[in-house]
């Protein structure tokens, strides 16, 4: 301070702030605002709990919501849920700020300054439901009408599906970032191929004492994780047999993989010749305590271990201790995880690391591979599927060429989780109208006619049969925790308002009067069921119940033994993993990767996930490259030094983290981050879609995005830009906050 | 001369302390004044219970502000030429709650429940005073600790102690 303080002036401002404080109270005045129509059930000042089904990613797990004066304050999961009994996951806690989320759209919009133009003019839905009616009507053709959704709620999907039936339009293509980095349209043909059903297995993490997971990253993202997550803990604190053990296959260290007790870092792409050895090695020197490989034999007959140690690039050694110690667990398990998907030969790799547990008879038996039983949840089993991954390109060409007049997007962000080299931001544009669910503005709503905004998760009603399910029959039921916030409409209570201002086949085939009516209607075949974990007299005793648990699952556990097909009668099939970029040119893998926060993106807007440390890295807002020290050394860049990331289709500067849990030539960038659109939380981190960087190749044999086979080169630039980091990883020192 | 100074600034303090505190009083015990002139006693004349529209005190802490909706239960058709309820139906058509403000304020480090206190047969008048009575509702004690006490004291051993305990009301 460079004036000093004079007496006076203290005294002057001592007496000042001795009358602010006196006076201070005399300001004080509370208002208090009642509710203008109060919810029913509720008791100001005391909370009460309602269960529902998350939605931040399509797991399907149970939650309970406290709710204090008709607003939600706290997410945790439900403790009578089967599938994550009471836990919960940071994305599941986050969904309040979905639903409290500023960038929110209020209601109905329409872009008047034209599509891209992002100004907006509010319509009443009776305005904007006739637009709907009118748009669908006046299509010269029905063929003319595509829809793309991503794993939407069920019920939703079955309304689509019947609509779309009746309007002989074509079936939905579903496609979403999150399915396609777990692997979830590959798994399902895997499924059909083992066992002829495209029911995802259950992999029976609890009661398995030893697990190869081949780039499944179980507790993060990748299918159902806060279910393998309560079983990794019964695993660990063996409920059967002393602690198990996990071995995970996969490039870079994932925080999967930095829980197992072994890291083996593989050659990208060539997981499916370390299960293929593995395999061999088991059969050939009869290992394990299955008695005869014979049957097997034929699987592995091509099969050189020398040959697959090279081109995996793990030495013979391991691969035959990793060999002897899963034949000879009581009950192993190998578990084909979404990393593989994401390979042009992902399929093959599939396929050799599901044989695994033919090879070790754990199909089927306690700690292996077995399906969810459906009893009486059939009726409700129409669930989205994955569609391969040409079909997107096919509706990609057809809006190209003129051929879609009407596009109908819900729960999908194309425009962000395509990668651009698939030109589906040019494709859009060449629509003639574009309608969106979003209840935000994302990158694809950006480029839509008109915003028919949907409730958020927990504003809504439904039902969702969890898959992969679980060891019993579940269906997780949905329902409105508050009352919406804004005057936003659920998509299937607007997909019945369409239908019955159509008329005709549309109406005959979506009768309901309203979304209510519709769920009690769909559930009424679980109701006296002998299995549930409730009963009731009545049906509508049974809605009530309904709610109150948050679903309908069966009481005991119930397991279906799958049954196999004759792949076994046949040499696995092996398949060299191909790159897309020259390795002269561009010498790094390109490993994208889906953040434990942000997933594919989504997650992005919620402050919350932003702010929630990388569990590898620490990172916090932000976005960054990967590179072992070694790779960064012979760059000659150091952490938070921005560096060029140029592939053949594009190129983005990022900033570096150097992690020794990657190979050399491998580098990984986390995706969720360089929105465009999508608000001020997702808007605010610096950075370009790493999605942009990728090839459009494909595994030819899943017909699935091989997001994983894009080769790319780096440049430093010269420039740095510090990361926020809650910790280093130098070994430097372990300073945390401050 | 500095003195003198010193002395006015002393005198400036101490006033300025006064004045806050007979403030502070004044406010506490005074009227605050509320968006709609709304008059208890019509209402308690009229024969309507406390309970009636302030329904939760036997159920939970609080005992709860009627709905617009509540008060538009009658007022759709009673009253419906008074300026004063026409203000009411201003806010049910706009569908905005009327921003009431609070007259027996409590700050935020008490926690303090309704329930027990109807429970051992407390009934409203005894700390409200005969609101049934008022057409502009204010506070008729200084609701501070030592008029808690006061009554929490009185109580026979061994509640006396439990009610006296700080963590009773500041947990």
């Amino acid at each position: 301070m460079s004036k000093k303080l004079t007496r006076r002036d203290f005294i002057k401002i001592t007496a000042g702030a001795t009358v602010a404080t006196g006076l201070a109270p005399a300001a004080r005045r509370v208002v208090i605002e009642p509710f203008v129509d109060p919810p029913e059930e509720t008791l100001p000042g005391q909370a009460t709990w309602y269960a529902s089904t998350c939605r931040q990613c399509p797991a399907g797990c149970g939650i309970v919501v406290r709710t204090i004066n008709g607003r939600a304050k706290k997410i945790e999961g439900n403790p009578l849920h089967p599938l994550n009994q009471g836990k919960l996951c940071a994305r599941g806690q986050a969904g309040l700020q979905v639903l409290y989320n500023p960038d929110r759209l209020r209601n109905a919009v329409r872009q008047s300054g034209g599509r891209g133009s992002r100004k907006y003019e509010p319509l009443y839905w009776t305005e904007a439901l006739d637009l709907l009616k009118e748009k669908v009507a006046s299509l010269s053709h029905p063929g003319r009408l595509a829809f793309l959704g991503g794993l939407m709620p069920d019920h939703v999907y079955q309304l689509t599906d019947r609509l779309l039936a009746a309007l002989g339009a074509a079936p939905a293509v579903i496609y979403d970032l999150h399915s396609t980095l777990e692997g979830r349209g590959p798994a399902q043909q895997l499924s059909q191929a083992f066992f002829g059903t495209g029911d995802l297995p259950v992999y029976d993490l609890a009661q398995s004492d030893a697990v190869f997971s081949f780039g499944a990253n179980l507790f993060e993202t990748w299918m159902s994780p806060v279910a393998q997550s309560v079983a990794f803990g019964s695993m660990r604190q063996g409920a059967l047999s002393g602690r198990g053990f996990i071995v995970q296959f996969e490039p870079r260290l994932s925080a999967t993989g930095a829980s197992a007790d072994e890291w083996v870092p593989v050659r990208p792409g060539a997981e499916g010749f370390v299960a293929l050895a593995i395999g061999r090695i088991i059969v050939e020197e009869r290992l394990g305590h299955v008695g005869s490989h014979r049957d097997h034999a034929v699987l592995y007959q091509n099969v050189d271990v020398g040959e697959m140690s090279a081109a995996s690039e793990v030495p013979v050694d391991t691969l035959r201790r990793l060999a002897k110690a899963f034949a000879d667990a009581d009950r192993a398990m190998a578990i084909p995880g979404g990393y593989l998907a994401g390979q042009q030969n992902g399929f093959a790799s599939m396929l050799a690391v599901q044989a695994l547990n033919l090879v070790v008879a754990q199909i089927g038996r306690q700690g292996g591979v077995f399906l969810s039983t459906p009893a009486p949840t059939v009726a409700l089993r129409n669930k989205p599927r994955v569609n391969p991954f040409s079909d997107v390109l096919n509706l990609i060409n057809r809006m190209n060429a003129g051929e879609v007049d009407l596009l109908i997007i819900h729960g999908t962000n194309p425009v962000y989780e395509l990668p651009a080299a698939t030109g589906f931001a040019e494709a859009i544009t060449r629509v003639p109208y574009v309608i969106s669910f979003s209840p935000f503005v994302d990158e694809t709503a950006v480029w839509a006619d008109l915003i028919l905004p949907d409730h958020t998760y927990l504003e809504s009603w439904g039902y969702q049969v969890p898959s992969p399910g679980t060891d019993r029959p579940v269906i997780s039921g949905q329902q409105p925790v508050v009352r919406p916030l804004y005057d936003t409409r659920s998509t299937a209570q607007v997909l019945i308002d369409l239908a019955a201002r159509l008329g005709g086949s549309a109406a005959e085939a979506i009768p309901w009067a309203g979304e209510e009516t519709y769920l009690q209607e769909m559930i009424t075949g679980l109701y006296g069921s002998s299995l549930g974990a409730f009963d009731a007299r009545t049906s509508a005793g049974f809605w009530t119940l309904w709610r109150q648990y948050g679903g309908w699952w069966s009481e005991k556990e119930i397991r279906r033994e799958p049954e196999i097909t004759d792949i076994v009668q046949k040499p696995l099939p092996m398949s060299a993993p191909q790159y897309f970029g020259d390795p002269e040119e561009y010498p790094f893998h390109l490993h994208l990767y889906s953040s434990i926060a942000l997933t594919d993106g989504r997650g992005a807007n919620q402050p919350w996930l932003q702010e929630t440390p990388d569990p590898m890295t620490t990172v916090q807002w932000g976005m960054w490259v990967e590179l072992n020290p070694q790779t960064a050394e012979s760059l000659g860049v150091g952490d938070d030094d921005i560096v060029l990331v140029e592939s053949p289709y594009s190129a983005l500067e990022v900033s570096v983290v150097i992690y020794p849990g990657i190979r050399p030539d491998v580098v990984a960038i986390p995706i969720g981050q360089g929105h465009q659109d999508y608000g001020r939380f997702a808007q605010a981190v610096t950075g370009s879609n790493p999605l942009g960087l990728l090839a459009p190749v494909t595994d030819p044999d899943a017909d699935s995005l091989a997001w994983g086979a894009t080769r790319v080169r780096l440049l430093p630039t010269g420039r740095k830009k510090k990361l926020a980091r809650l910790e280093s990883l130098d070994g430097q020192g372990r300073e945390s906050i401050g | 001369m500095n003195r003198l100074w010193l002395f006015s600034f002393f005198i400036l303090s101490v006033v300025g302390v006064v004045v806050g505190i007979l403030m502070t009083r004044y406010q506490v015990l005074s009227a605050p004044e509320q968006p709609i002139a709304y008059s208890h006693k019509i209402h308690v004349e009229a024969g309507i219970q406390c309970l009636y529209c302030h329904s939760n005190p036997l159920r939970t802490d609080i005992a709860g502000i009627p709905s617009v909706k509540k008060c538009m239960g009658c007022h759709a058709v009673i009253a419906t030429d008074s300026p004063k309820v026409q203000e009411l139906s201003g806010y049910w058509e706009r569908q905005e709650p009327v921003p009431w403000v609070r007259v027996n304020p409590q700050p935020d480090f008490v926690y303090f429940s309704h329930q027990p206190h109807l429970g051992a047969g407390l009934n409203c008048e005894t700390c409200h005073g005969d609101v049934g009575r008022m057409t502009v509702t204010q506070s008729v004690v200084k609701m501070d600790m030592g008029w808690c006490l006061d009554c929490h004291l009185k109580e026979p051993q061994p509640k006396a102690t439990r009610l006296a305990d700080c963590l009773a009301c500041h947990k």
